[in-house]
């Protein structure tokens, strides 16, 4: 059980990245806790966000300047800090959005595959 | 471009600290919080919808841990950590934190004084334009052992035209100047120079201008004066250009000042000016030769061609002359020569060896606390830091007490400086540049981070390698050494006393050269005498003037009061000797040979008044006139040289061959040898003829003889005496023979005075080192020694033990120690004098000090050893 979190944990660190720059791109700014809401309500159950890992990502992608933030008021009047995505971070986007399709259409490619076909052909 | 903006957040994190802590602190509570309130909503308990929330947000601390570490410079805000706790650890011990600092203070301080003092005369480049270039010319003659002679104008003119290495050849020499002012005539340093010397050294004058070759045409007189000379007597005015100095009763238009501290090679003057010859004629060999090579010529090349140019010019020579060689020397190795060059390694080489046992007992005593710390270490190491962290936290105590020590060393340092150049051998080129600059405080810098490394690196390697776990079940009293710890503590009293060996037997060595250099008789009786030189005023051009002045001045000081005797001498000291053929009548003929040789002018009374024994014969008398047949006073060394096993007296000499113009001399007396050259070289042969028999010098040596054991005191009405007699001869140079004979002693006194000072140091501190580890053995050892003596060890035995680990300890390092001392011997052999370097009651002496020290040290600790109750032992755990 433990083990298996952490591998999921392992899968959603590289792709963090790509969930929270879709979700402002689509929603526009939101609070730390509305992104975790959102990217907990489309993932279901497969992607298991450890949403305190949150934070730290959104420090690095603020810092590598794809994000930025400031503080304002919240649906319920509190002061919330609020993210959104910046020109640089768009441009991040579509290209993780590439990478991620080329990735996963090879992956798709490679499990769809026959092997034995290939014998067939050398024989 | 992303990493630049990512550390420019970091770093604003770093200064925006807390205020980013807490907005972080305020995101995630409201994170909770919206959680919460969702949870409620969704029909959860409070308790129940804080758990679930708290539970989705994961480890809180961990990621503000990561959180903090992702936005500030890690590094640096835990080296700030370690840098504070480090100061702590400190404070709380003062008595370790203050022996470190004093013993690491003083070595770096003393070290960057020497660096300084290295930087000043060795590395540092001189102040002419591309001074890598320069060099100077010698004319030389191998066969004759005849080195670094000067040259005749005539010669330089057909190198310069005969050779492509060089740009320019330019020449110079001191001549003797004196100055008539107001108060009277004065004697002061000149220099004559050719006009092309400022431009090749790439020297401009600080106001006015140099030589111009038109002037030099119009024959006037023109004089550059020294900056020194315009701040003394100018008050540094700007009217000094085209002022008149009256030189050799000559007046001379001042142009221009050179810069501040301007010399060239070993001159140093006060008035510059240039030197006029007649055309077509070869002169006298007494330039200074300086050139610069063209870019990118080396000195080989250049030394290769000028041998080609001095066989062509040997062809040209008289055959007795042909063996001529001209040399390049780079101007930097002749202004401070291989052998100051070599005691300058030497000094700086000793005061680097005892920076290294300075920091060697200070990594022992920081490895000896490093023990007694390692419960400190364990608890740390069980609150979650890493190795790698404990090991950094060593090392920045280490750097920090370094750094402390290197700022204060930095100071005493510059306070050696002060000392140096007041104390420093005023005889050594380019001491008085010494100062603190920024390659001095790199220095300081560096051998501080090494000092700091050191001493916090063993420690920290000796950590690792123990582990610092199960010591946490124990009180940290008796922890136990750990091999590596006292494995690496042994090697340092080992290295320390290795060190100190060699410091000590080279030191051993100077001071017995030192002793048998003081110890020679110089020829003469140097006490109570005075020493001024005397210039005879320009008017007097006739020699029978001269003669007659300096018969006066003699009668005249003669009748002051507190004086024994007075003579007076051409030049006492030799400052260049050269081969001369020499011919002399022997039983079977004359013969004719070349030999180093030099002749002066005495008064009769020279020999009485200066204390040189007369071996045979007699001294100059009143018939030996200038119409008399011309006689001669040989020394000793003559005397062997050309008339072995014979009696010497009413025998004839001439120099140069047989058929040379110059006249017989008949010798009447023989005195002994003078060592006119300081007491290092041996004498050579020399003659003295008769003042009044030859044409007497301008400039001569005036000797006093007093009653007073302080002759200085007298110097003021021996003046006055002068000035009566002829007012216009100026005395200057006015001090005590033994004074004079000592400045050739100053630069040996200098080298064996700081390395003898620095060994003891070294000894000192070789002997604290063995000290501290057999008392913190005995420390660590307490409850075994109590039990060996519980089960029937004698007091005796225990000691014995104690004893034996240091005495075998500094055997060690006393065998290694004198494989050292025969190098380091053999490479400043050119050094020591009258003593080899093997010389072996020196290592004998320094041996048996050492041991005696070792022994002595171990001593005190191993009879605390000795006294311990076993019961008191026993109970300790």
């Amino acid at each position: 059980m433990n083990d298996d979190r952490i591998d999921k944990a392992d899968v959603l660190q590289g792709t963090l990245i790509l969930l929270v720059l879709r979700t402002l791109e689509a929603l526009g700014p939101l609070h730390g806790y509305g992104i975790a809401r959102r990217i907990e309500q489309i993932s279901k159950d497969v992607l298991q966000l450890n949403q305190g890992t949150l934070y730290p990502a959104l420090l690095r992608m603020e810092q590598e300047g794809w994000i930025s933030s400031k503080w304002g008021a919240s649906e319920k009047n509190r002061r919330a800090r609020f993210y959104s995505i910046t020109a640089a971070g768009r441009r991040r986007l579509t290209k993780e959005t590439q990478d991620w399709r080329r990735m996963s259409s090879t992956i798709e490619r490679f499990l769809g595959f026959d092997p034995r076909s290939l014998a067939e052909e050398r024989g | 471009m992303s990493w630049a903006t990512v550390v420019a957040a970091r770093l604003r994190g770093l200064l925006e600290h807390k205020r980013l802590n807490r907005e972080l602190d305020e995101e995630v509570r409201f994170h909770l919080e919206m959680q919460i309130e969702d949870n409620l909503k969704a029909g959860m308990n409070p308790a129940e919808a804080r758990y679930a929330a708290m539970r989705s947000f994961g480890a809180l601390e961990r990621m503000k841990e990561t959180y903090r570490e992702r936005r500030a410079c890690p590094l640096v805000e835990t080296t700030a950590q370690d840098l504070r706790y480090g100061m702590r650890t400190f404070r709380k011990s003062p008595g370790f934190t203050m022996t470190v600092v004093t013993v690491l203070a003083l070595a770096i301080g003393v070290n960057t004084a020497m660096f300084s003092v290295l930087n000043a005369v060795l590395f540092r480049p001189l102040p002419y334009r591309s001074p890598e270039n320069l060099a100077m010319l010698w004319t030389e003659d191998p066969t004759q052992k005849f080195h670094e002679g000067r040259s005749a104008l005539w010669d330089v003119d057909q190198w310069r035209s005969q050779s492509q290495s060089f740009a320019d050849m330019a020449t110079f020499d001191s001549v003797s100047t004196t100055l008539t002012g107001t108060g009277g005539v004065e004697q002061i340093a000149g220099a004559s120079i050719s006009p092309n010397l400022l431009p090749l050294l790439g020297v401009q004058p600080v106001l006015g201008h140099t030589f111009s070759t038109e002037e030099a045409e119009k024959g006037r007189r023109l004089v550059l004066i020294s900056h020194r000379f315009w701040q003394a007597r100018f008050g540094g005015s700007y009217d000094t250009l085209g002022a008149t100095l009256v030189l050799n009763g000559v007046p001379c238009q001042i142009i221009g000042v050179l810069p501040a501290d301007f010399q060239i090679a070993r001159i140093d003057a006060d008035v510059w000016e240039q030197h006029t010859r007649g055309r077509g004629v070869r002169g006298a060999e007494t330039w200074f030769v300086v050139g610069r090579l063209r870019p990118a010529v080396t000195f080989d090349q250049a030394q290769a061609e000028m041998s080609a140019v001095a066989r062509r010019l040997n062809d040209q020579l008289p055959a007795a002359e042909r063996n001529r060689v001209i040399s390049v020397v780079p101007l930097s190795l002749y202004i401070v020569g291989p052998q100051s060059r070599l005691a300058l390694w030497l000094l700086g080489g000793t005061v680097f060896c005892v920076f290294l046992i300075a920091a060697a007992n200070v990594t022992s005593l920081s490895l000896a606390r490093s023990v007694a710390r390692t419960r400190e270490m364990a608890v740390r190491a069980a609150l979650g830091a890493s190795a790698g962290r404990i090991v950094r936290q060593l090392l920045i105590e280490g750097v920090l007490l370094a750094g402390v020590s290197g700022v204060i060393g930095t100071l005493l340092s510059s306070v050696g400086v002060r000392l140096i150049r007041a104390f420093g051998p005023g005889n050594l080129r380019r001491l008085n540049e010494t100062s603190l600059d920024l390659w001095v405080l790199g220095w300081a810098l560096a051998i501080s981070l090494l000092a700091g490394v050191l001493v916090g690196l063993l420690p920290a390697v000796a950590t690792l390698r123990r582990d610092p776990r199960p010591a946490g079940d124990q009180d940290g009293r008796s922890a136990p050494g750990g091999v590596v710890t006292s494995r690496i503590r042994r090697a340092l009293v080992v290295a320390d006393f290795a060190l100190a060996i060699v410091l000590l037997a080279g030191a051993g060595l100077l001071v017995r050269s030192w002793w048998y250099v003081n110890s020679i008789d110089p020829g003469f009786r140097p006490e109570r005498v005075l020493v001024m030189e005397l210039s005879a005023p320009p008017t007097f051009s006739i020699p029978a003037q001269r003669a007659d002045l300096y018969r006066r001045v003699l009668e005249k000081i003669r009748a002051v009061p507190g004086v024994e005797n007075a003579g007076i001498i051409g030049d006492l000291f030799i400052s260049n000797s050269r081969e001369q053929v020499i011919t002399v009548e022997q039983d079977d003929g004359t013969v004719s040979a070349r030999l180093q040789f030099v002749g002066d002018e005495a008064s009769a009374d020279f020999f009485k008044a200066i204390g040189t024994p007369l071996l045979r014969g007699r001294f100059f008398s009143t018939w030996d006139g200038p119409d008399a047949p011309p006689v001669a006073i040989i020394n000793d060394a003559m005397a062997r040289c050309s008339w072995p096993r014979q009696n010497p007296v009413g025998r004839r000499f001439k120099l140069g061959l047989r058929d040379s113009d110059h006249p017989w001399y008949t010798v009447v007396g023989v005195v002994g040898d003078m060592r006119r050259q300081g007491l290092e070289r041996d004498p050579f042969p020399q003659m003295f003829v008769s003042l009044a028999q030859s044409p007497p010098p301008r400039n001569v040596d005036l000797f006093v003889r007093t009653s007073s054991d302080d002759p200085m005191a007298m110097a003021g009405s021996l003046q006055a005496a002068v000035r009566h007699v002829e007012k216009n001869a100026p005395t200057y140079g006015v001090a005590p023979l033994e004074q004079q004979l000592g400045t050739y002693l100053v630069q040996r006194r200098f080298q064996t005075s700081l390395v003898t000072g620095f060994s003891i140091v070294a000894l000192l501190m070789a002997a604290v080192g063995i000290y501290g580890l057999i008392q913190y053995s005995i420390a660590t050892r307490t409850q075994e020694i109590g039990i060996r003596m519980a089960v029937g060890a004698q007091a005796g035995e225990i000691f014995r033990m104690m004893l034996g680990e240091g005495v075998k300890l500094s055997l060690t390092g006393w065998m290694l120690g004198l494989l050292g001392a025969l190098w380091v011997g053999q490479a400043g052999s050119s050094l020591l004098f009258g003593v080899t370097p093997t010389d072996p009651l020196t290592f004998i002496g320094v041996s048996l000090l050492l041991i005696a020290v070792a022994v002595a040290a171990s001593c005190l600790p191993a009879r605390r050893a000795m006294k311990i109750a076993p019961i008191v032992a026993l109970r300790r755990d």
